[in-house]
């Protein structure tokens, strides 16, 4: 009792400094960036914080940024779906049967060394644009999870699968009990990983292919139009975009968890 | 009739790891029905014939005989629990999906169970349990799950004497007329057994006493 209660009284304090100096650091840096931009004093090479968070408000004002940003996650999002369903079965199959594994290793080798930009433009000479950043996020979130759910299966503990055998736990019953639980901490990690890797790739993509209405699309265009603040503006989405994403999965995949494991 | 009612057989076994001999010939018939409690010091090779009878390990030499369709259930010397699962889970996992009003009728029986060899009705996963809640956990996995052979390596073992009466006062009724194997070093835990059928296991051999 004595020790929770102690606890409780420190730990909030101590968040709130660990905030503080967080908060302090990055107002550092907000800081030398509007400095450096006001001594250099050239819109195109750097513009600061607060014109590029103005720019920013112009832009979250109008409906197209809003389409786009739109576009881009719904887009990117079901190229990472369709990648972490691919990999967790591909995953199952490889350790079920030895040839898939044989065979998927080398492809999935490639994926994970074959650099973004080849993928791009080689998968723009097979589908339009439109679909381009789909299957770029697919390629980004499949390697990923097969890796991790492949060896989440392999360490499942030997012990827990002999105690199935015993019990006659066997099939889909198998699965849901046994492995599930097992292969989830390993699910998760790649999911967390890949979300952040499918997006960023997603957009670089979209720079590439210039697919209408996207994210991609008026990154390019800032860099047509040496529009530096639209760029800052952009990136500023991108990224908030991104810790939003990561922090809504994550959340809902915990408490998917916390829920399935509560079941009586 | 239904299968796995028949008896258990060792016949002429013998059993290595390595250089160490475990069982050297060792025969016994294990009648149906029955509680076998299998006595020995550690290392006589208590564990082996539990693993040799459920089917987890082959013999060097000779037969291991099991009625034909059995089905088996087991408390380990580890737990070996699902984690991430809370305790009514863990112990309806070897009953398949249950659905309705048949969910309902075993949580009822689980609940009772777990009231009464003292352990929380909770939504926790047994990770969070301590070790002794664990343990009880997994005996229940064992004692309620529709088996033809139960199977208990040293189930009490580290638990105290107010927890074992517990225990053994829900579990011994269960084991009545039913064919169980039972591994102790505890000469005390016998006494839970009027009617069991007691072998000593050691030299390699299994004695009916």
């Amino acid at each position: 009792m004595a020790r929770s209660g102690e606890k409780n009284l420190t730990a909030p304090a101590r968040r709130t400094r660990t905030w503080a100096a967080r908060l302090a650091a990055a107002a550092f840096w907000l800081v030398v960036w509007e400095l450096a931009a006001r001594a250099i004093d050239a819109r195109i090479v750097l513009v600061g914080p607060l014109e590029v968070l103005a720019r920013l408000g112009g832009l979250a004002a109008t409906g197209e940024f809003w389409a786009s940003v739109g576009l881009s996650l719904a887009r990117i999002g079901a190229g990472y779906l369709g990648g972490a369903v691919l990999g967790v079965l591909l995953a199952a199959l490889s350790s079920r049967a030895r040839v898939v594994r044989e065979l998927v290793a080398p492809v999935v080798g490639a994926m994970k060394a074959v650099p973004v930009a080849s993928f791009v433009i080689l998968v723009l000479l097979w589908v339009s644009s439109s679909y381009l950043s789909v299957v770029i996020a697919l390629f980004m979130a499949l390697p990923v999870v097969y890796t991790n759910v492949l060896e989440g299966i392999e360490q499942t503990d030997p012990a827990l699968l002999e105690m199935a055998d015993v019990f006659g736990i066997v099939g889909w019953e198998r699965v849901r009990l046994v492995y599930a639980s097992q292969v989830l901490p390993y699910l998760r990690a790649a999911l967390a990983l890949s979300l952040g890797l499918s997006w960023k790739a997603g957009i670089a993509a979209e720079v590439i292919g210039l697919p209408d209405l996207t994210i991609g699309e008026h990154l390019y265009n800032a860099k047509v139009y040496l529009d530096t603040p639209d760029l800052f503006a952009w990136t500023v989405a991108i990224v908030v975009v991104s810790v939003v994403l990561e922090a809504l999965v994550g959340r809902a995949l915990a408490a998917a968890q916390a829920r399935w494991e509560a079941r009586p | 009739m239904t299968g796995g009612a028949g008896a258990f057989e060792l016949r002429s076994v013998s059993r290595a790891y390595g250089d160490v001999r475990v069982l050297c010939g060792a025969s016994a018939r294990f009648g149906a029905g029955r509680t076998h409690v299998l006595m020995g010091p550690s290392g006589a090779g208590k564990t082996t014939v539990l693993r040799l009878l459920l089917g987890l390990e082959r013999p060097d030499e000779g037969e291991v005989d099991r009625p034909a369709g059995v089905r088996l259930a087991a408390t380990f010397q580890e737990d070996r629990l699902l984690e991430g699962l809370t305790a009514t889970a863990n112990i309806r996992a070897p009953h398949g999906r249950l659905r309705g009003a048949a969910l309902e009728a075993f949580l009822a029986r689980e609940r009772a169970a777990l009231s009464s060899v003292g352990l929380p009705v909770d939504a926790r996963p047994v990770r969070e349990l301590s070790g002794g809640q664990r343990r009880r956990v997994a005996i229940l996995r064992c004692a309620l799950a529709d088996a033809d052979a139960l199977f208990f390596d040293e189930p009490l073992k580290g638990m105290d004497d107010e927890t074992v009466a517990r225990v053994m006062a829900f579990l011994a009724p269960l084991l009545l007329g039913r064919t169980a194997f039972w591994v102790t070093h505890d000469e005390r835990e016998l006494a839970w057994f009027p009617e069991a059928v007691r072998w000593d296991v050691g030299g390699g051999f299994l004695t009916r006493r």
